[in-house]
């Protein structure tokens, strides 16, 4: 389960479940036909009433995640078509030599906008869409840069492939490091290449496996509502050792730090009634990880099925359950200056099962995309108590939506 | 000033008719000048906006010679480049047999790439589903006023032919956009996904253009450079703006044609209120020179005529104004249909009503009358109280103004033919030229008219005895009537005879000139959008049956392109010639034979007269392609007569072609048959060739020659209304005139009457006098007419076109405009008799 899930980019109550990261990117793609190169915002109202055109959208021709399955590497890091939504979700902390320290997010969504290809002779005949996400903070800096990208799954413009693994759109990239050494190591798409710009940035880093992956839910299957088949594929990677550069306005740092991927494939996911969602990913410094979502429903409550999940430093798998085993209050308040939307700004995260309890504060309080949906998602610290009562620190990231525009009613 | 007005009113209404005359010709003036300009400009505002609808918010774009570029140039310039925004589009033409008439732009874009340049492809306001259209095999999107009069909803599917070829699309959508400006723009507009649109217009792996919005500062400057560098041979990079002017400067050439008739309207125009104001004036010299003896002022007379003159001038202009739209909208389809014929689809939404051409026509109207009115009106107010009265005096006077005006009449026809000798490609220098000649013959038709009179009065005693005689002095003796009658007669006769030869000659050109270009027996194109131009590839298999018909001896192929290249369009066309077909070019110089020999060896290019016209070469210089391994310069080996194309025409065998360009399409055919062959029969067959869902069009020789007489009539539908008008105008004024001035001799012919002369005899003069007018006046807009011609001919058409047309007077025009004037001058005699007849003289002795 995950917290990348589409609610990252809800932008309302979806009419059904597991609409939403369609609704996204083909609103998204509409919206930003609206606007100019950059979207920088979308009014609230327009946003519905495409929510409102795309209400018919059903699950009809599509795969569904229905039962537990085995993965099979390498096609499990490719694309899987015949689901609605998918994405390779990167976020992570790095630490320039000269200690200048940044936080960046880099994400390829595809989603299937038919269930199946409409066929035909041109290359840019195709159902698949794609939709980017990149920001960096600056977190020394006290700077926040973000830019989104769309292209059709088409002419070369953007794609997924699982072997090598290279997945695309335009010049931003996530792919096997050495191609030709992937045909022997197989199952790995490690080293991994991660290759994003805009907005006077430029990021290139080399990714390592770290851990071993963890499959999320069950062995995999991570259910996200109570009817079968509202569930996703979800594996992810916690700790991946990255290195590289950072270039800012013409200043490039060689950085290197601790990255998170999420990969995760669905039909139909979410339920009704949510507005939004928080999600933490925390990377601890005694090598473990934690990782907790909230789904927030309208009247204001945690979904029960929000979760959490600790992963220890030999990647073994602690389930928490919500509300008794792990808590997360927040701390403090920040508003957009947008349009004045107030966001939660630092937490308090208790397991109090195993005695944790955590401090979790924005390493920089601006860190919303101010995309076709704007989101709060940033480079967190952490400090606090940790495994067996011992002082902790670490790096994270926390992503904050439905507080901004349309998700707010 | 009270009693002025009221003797001002007073005489008005007394000369209801001649009131009604005057304003009518005022009005006529300005419709036509209003009517031409708002069709023009309705034309323009039609393609401009369907432009920018089309371009959107693009600032410059990626095109070829070729009309397309690979698609792969997308990726370059997106992705290495990082051109974020840069948008590929495919565009195309296609029909619709649920929508007739009518020829659809289908606009191939990506949705995703569309952020920055199209708003109305996006979602939002016109509630579009981008996911529909991508998802949808050649799925369509079309505007709510197309689905409605297609009568087609989503869901439906959409018969389109495209490129020869059959299509059902499925309708996935319809939009409705909010704006009225993008509504107009996109009326035409089948929307497509670029992956649809490729499949349908058949260019898999191309892109007809790649549409950039590059800021306008330092960055941009930095951008642009970066894709120059990048861009293969063949792709330029240019600006929006400069693509549409080249575009409208496509139709610029037919513009000025019409700009011309506009001008021309209006020089016709102002000679009608002339006449209608002088008539006014000249009747009333009596009752102005009693005023004047009675003691009002000199200045009193001038503003009693200008003031009446500016009534008239503003009643005829708001009617003008009026007859005017009503008349643009039948001259608009006309003028779109040219336009589509000639250049390019374009969809004209109504009339672009421009308060400035109002302005103008108003102001020409109320300002032509006025200033027409002057020179009468100071002629009334100058004249001697006493002697203004008497009529003997007038007349006298005019006949001495005879000579002089005919002498000043040739200084300015001597002017003119100055102005018109300057060499520019102005045509409002050509006009201006043209309106001295015109003036200064006008100037002339008085003494021409005594003199023409003199030489027929011999005969006339002769034929009608003393009854002839005294018509024909009649209209000496009253000439400061019957000249400005006579004039505005002559210069409207003369225009339309000068309008008649013109088209006649350069029908009769180009009867010629298809006579020999059109060797093969068998033609074959692709139905495209533009009847006169053949667009498109055929099908190398329909080629392939086709020329192995078996009673297909032999063939040629034709591939033609539309480039435009430093801000000026033409065609390249590539030949594959079967020896028959070899003969068809008429060279400017040089042996045919040679060029041809020189030509096959590809060891250059032939050009079309209006090409090496319109940039000032000749033979021996060189042009300069864009090839697909760069700028290549091939020298012109001949200059060729062309009335094919205005913009021009650059010829080069089809093996130089294949050496140049990487492009093995063929856009039309030319066959060749054995012997006794019947064409009829072997289109037949070939038709029966063509595969299901395929169209293609074969004509027989004598079909495509009538079918190419037929567009060239259309293009001068407007010319010939023109004309038309002319004629009315001309008639009208020649009834009007001439029956006013019998209708004032009411005393004189009393007293005729009196004098013991029968009604019949009565009826014998006023008719043979009316009827010499109107001969004087048709004779001598003969001359007048051709010298108009020859301007239009040799001057204006040559300069604005660079075509050589051969002068045909052909007696038709000629007899009509005699005709014209001869039949209008005796119905015009006829009722002044008929009334006269019955008038007891001594009520008509009674005067008024």
């Amino acid at each position: 389960m995950t917290a990348s899930v589409p609610s990252r980019l809800r932008l309302t109550r979806p009419r059904r479940p597991g609409l939403v990261a369609t609704v996204a990117t083909v609103g998204l793609l509409a919206v930003a036909g609206c606007a100019g190169p950059a979207p920088q915002s979308t009014d609230g109202t327009e946003t519905l009433s495409l929510v409102a055109t795309l209400g018919g959208l059903d699950t009809a021709g599509y795969e569904r995640a229905l039962e537990v399955r085995d993965f099979v590497f390498p096609e499990d890091h490719g694309p899987h078509p015949g689901f609605r939504t998918e994405w390779w979700y990167v976020t992570g902390n790095l630490t320039s030599r000269e200690g200048r320290t940044f936080g960046f997010q880099f994400t390829i969504f595809r989603s299937a906008l038919a269930p199946a290809d409409p066929g035909g002779p041109s290359a840019w005949s195709t159902n698949q869409a794609y939709m980017g996400h990149f920001a960096l903070t600056d977190i020394t800096g006290e700077d926040f840069r973000s830019e989104e990208r769309f292209a059709r799954g088409g002419a070369g413009l953007a794609g997924a492939q699982a072997e090598p693994l290279r997945v695309w759109i335009e010049d931003w990239e996530l792919s096997a490091a050495d191609p030709a050494a992937t045909g022997t190591v197989r199952a790995s798409p490690f080293p991994m290449t991660l290759r994003a710009d805009g907005k006077g940035v430029d990021l290139e880093l080399v990714l390592q496996s770290g851990k071993p992956r963890v499959l999320q839910g069950d062995r995999g299957l991570s259910q996200k509502g109570a009817e079968p088949g509202n569930a996703s594929y979800y594996y992810a990677h916690t700790r991946m050792p990255a290195e590289g550069r950072v270039t800012l306005d013409g200043q490039t740092y060689r950085v290197s730090g601790l990255a998170w991927l999420d990969r995760e494939w669905s039909t139909s996911a979410l339920s009704e009634g949510q507005v939004g969602w928080d999600w933490f990913a925390l990377q601890l410094d005694d090598g473990w990880e934690m990782m907790v979502y909230q789904l927030r429903l309208e009247d204001g409550s945690a979904d029960p099925l929000s979760d959490g999940v600790l992963i220890d430093p030999a990647g073994r798998r602690i389930s928490l359950s919500w509300g008794d085993q792990v808590t997360v209050t927040p701390t403090g308040r920040w508003r957009s200056p947008v349009d004045g939307a107030e966001y939660p700004s630092g937490w308090r995260v208790t397991v109090p099962d195993r005695g944790w309890d955590l401090s979790v504060e924005p390493a920089v309080l601006d860190q919303e995309l101010r995309v076709a949906f704007r989101y709060w998602e940033g480079a967190v610290r952490v400090e606090g108590v940790g495994e067996r009562g011992r002082p902790i620190r670490g790096r994270g990231y926390v992503e904050l939506t439905g507080y901004a525009g349309a998700g707010i009613e | 000033m009270r009693l002025l007005t009221k003797a001002s009113l007073r005489y008005l209404t007394h000369h209801r008719l001649q009131l009604l005359l005057s304003v009518l010709g005022v009005a006529l003036g300005v419709a036509v000048v209003l009517s031409i300009d708002l069709a023009i400009q309705s034309a323009q505002t039609g393609f401009r906006i369907s432009a920018e609808t089309v371009s959107g918010r693009t600032t410059h774009v990626l095109v070829s010679d070729l009309g397309s570029v690979d698609e792969r140039l997308l990726n370059t310039v997106r992705i290495d480049l990082d051109i974020t925004a840069s948008a590929p589009v495919v565009e195309g033409f296609a029909t619709s047999s649920v929508l007739p008439g009518r020829a659809l732009r289908i606009l191939g874009i990506d949705p995703f790439s569309e952020g920055p340049f199209r708003p109305y492809v996006a979602g939002g306001s016109t509630g579009l589903d981008v996911s529909e259209l991508m998802t949808t095999r050649t799925g369509v999107v079309l505007p709510a006023s197309l689905a409605e009069e297609g009568g087609v909803s989503v869901g439906d599917s959409l018969p389109m032919v495209v490129e020869g070829e059959a299509w059902s699309v499925p309708l996935v959508a319809i939009i409705e956009p909010a704006d009225e400006l993008a509504r107009a723009g996109l009326a035409d507009v089948a929307l497509m996904d670029v992956a649809g649109a490729q499949e349908v217009l058949r260019m898999v792996g191309r892109l007809s253009r790649i549409d950039l919005r590059i800021s306008d500062d330092e960055a941009g400057s930095a951008e642009l450079e970066a894709i120059a560098g990048a861009l293969p041979d063949g792709v330029g990079i240019e600006s929006v703006g400069t693509r549409s002017e080249t575009m409208s400067g496509m139709i610029g050439a037919f513009d000025v044609n019409l700009t011309a008739l506009s001008l021309l309207a209006l020089i016709f125009g102002m000679f009608l209120i002339y006449n209608a104001v002088t008539f006014s004036v000249v009747q009333r010299r009596e009752i102005l020179g009693r005023l004047r003896a009675l003691g009002v002022t000199r200045d009193e007379i001038v503003r009693l005529i200008l003031t009446e003159a500016l009534w008239i001038g503003i009643v005829g202009a708001l009617l003008g104004t009026l007859v005017g739209i009503f008349l643009a909208r039948g001259l608009v389809g006309m003028v779109t249909r040219t336009i589509n014929d000639l250049y390019f689809s374009v969809s004209v939404q109504g009339i672009d009503l421009r308060p400035f051409l109002f302005a103008k026509a108003c102001v020409l109207g109320v300002g032509a009358t006025l200033l027409a009115a002057l020179p009468p009106a100071l002629e009334a107010a100058g004249a001697n109280p006493r002697m203004a009265a008497l009529r003997s005096v007038v007349e006298g006077r005019a006949r001495v103004l005879v000579p002089r005006a005919a002498l000043v009449g040739s200084i300015l026809c001597a002017v003119g033919i100055g102005v018109l000798s300057i060499p520019t490609r102005n045509l409002v220098v050509s006009f201006t030229g043209l309106f001295f000649i015109i003036t200064g013959l006008a100037l002339i038709t008085p003494a021409g008219t005594l003199v023409l009179v003199a030489a027929v009065r011999p005969l006339l005693g002769r034929v009608w005895g003393t009854l002839g005689l005294m018509a024909a002095r009649g209209v000496g003796a009253s000439l400061s009537r019957t000249a400005p009658a006579i004039a505005a007669l002559v210069v409207a006769v003369s225009v339309t005879v000068g309008l008649g030869v013109m088209i006649q000659s350069f029908r009769g050109t180009l009867v010629q000139w298809l006579d020999g270009t059109l060797r093969a027996d068998v033609y074959v194109s692709l139905p495209g959008p533009t009847a006169s131009r053949a667009a498109g590839t055929m099908w190398p298999e329909v080629i392939e049956d086709f020329v192995g018909h078996p009673e297909v001896s032999g063939y040629s192929t034709y591939r033609g392109m539309d480039l435009v290249r430093d801000g000026e369009a033409f065609r390249l066309v590539a030949l594959e010639l079967d020896p028959r077909g070899e003969g068809a070019f008429d060279f400017l110089e040089g042996s045919s034979s040679d060029i041809m020999a020189r030509f096959r060896a590809g060891e250059g290019v032939i050009a079309s007269e209006p090409y090496v016209f319109r940039r000032g070469l000749e033979r021996g210089d060189s042009v300069t392609l864009s090839t697909a391994s760069g700028d290549r310069a091939l020298r012109i080996i001949g200059v060729f007569y062309d009335y094919g194309s205005e913009q021009g025409t650059v010829m080069m065998s089809r093996s130089l072609y294949d050496r140049l360009f990487d492009d093995p399409g063929v856009t039309s055919l030319g066959l060749f048959l054995e012997e006794g062959a019947d064409s009829e029969r072997v289109v037949g067959d070939l038709l029966a060739l063509v595969p299901p869902g395929r169209a293609v069009i074969a004509r027989t020789n004598d079909t495509l020659r009538s079918a190419s007489l037929e567009v060239f009539d259309r293009t001068f539908q407007v010319t010939a209304v023109l004309r038309l008008l002319a004629f009315v105008v001309a008639f009208v004024g020649v009834l009007s005139a001439l029956a006013a001035l019998q209708l004032e001799r009411a005393r004189e012919l009393g007293l005729l009457r009196a004098s013991g002369m029968t009604p019949g005899q009565l009826a014998r003069l006023v008719v043979t006098q009316t009827g010499l007018i109107g001969l004087a006046a048709g004779v001598l807009a003969v001359p007048m007419g051709i010298a108009l011609s020859i301007v239009m001919i040799f001057v204006v058409n040559k300069r604005s076109f660079g075509w050589t047309l051969n002068m045909e007077v052909g007696p038709e025009v000629l007899l009509q405009a005699v005709g014209l004037a001869l039949v209008g001058a005796i119905l015009a005699g006829v009722y002044p008799a008929w009334k006269m007849s019955r008038t007891s003289p001594a009520l008509a002795l009674r005067g008024e």
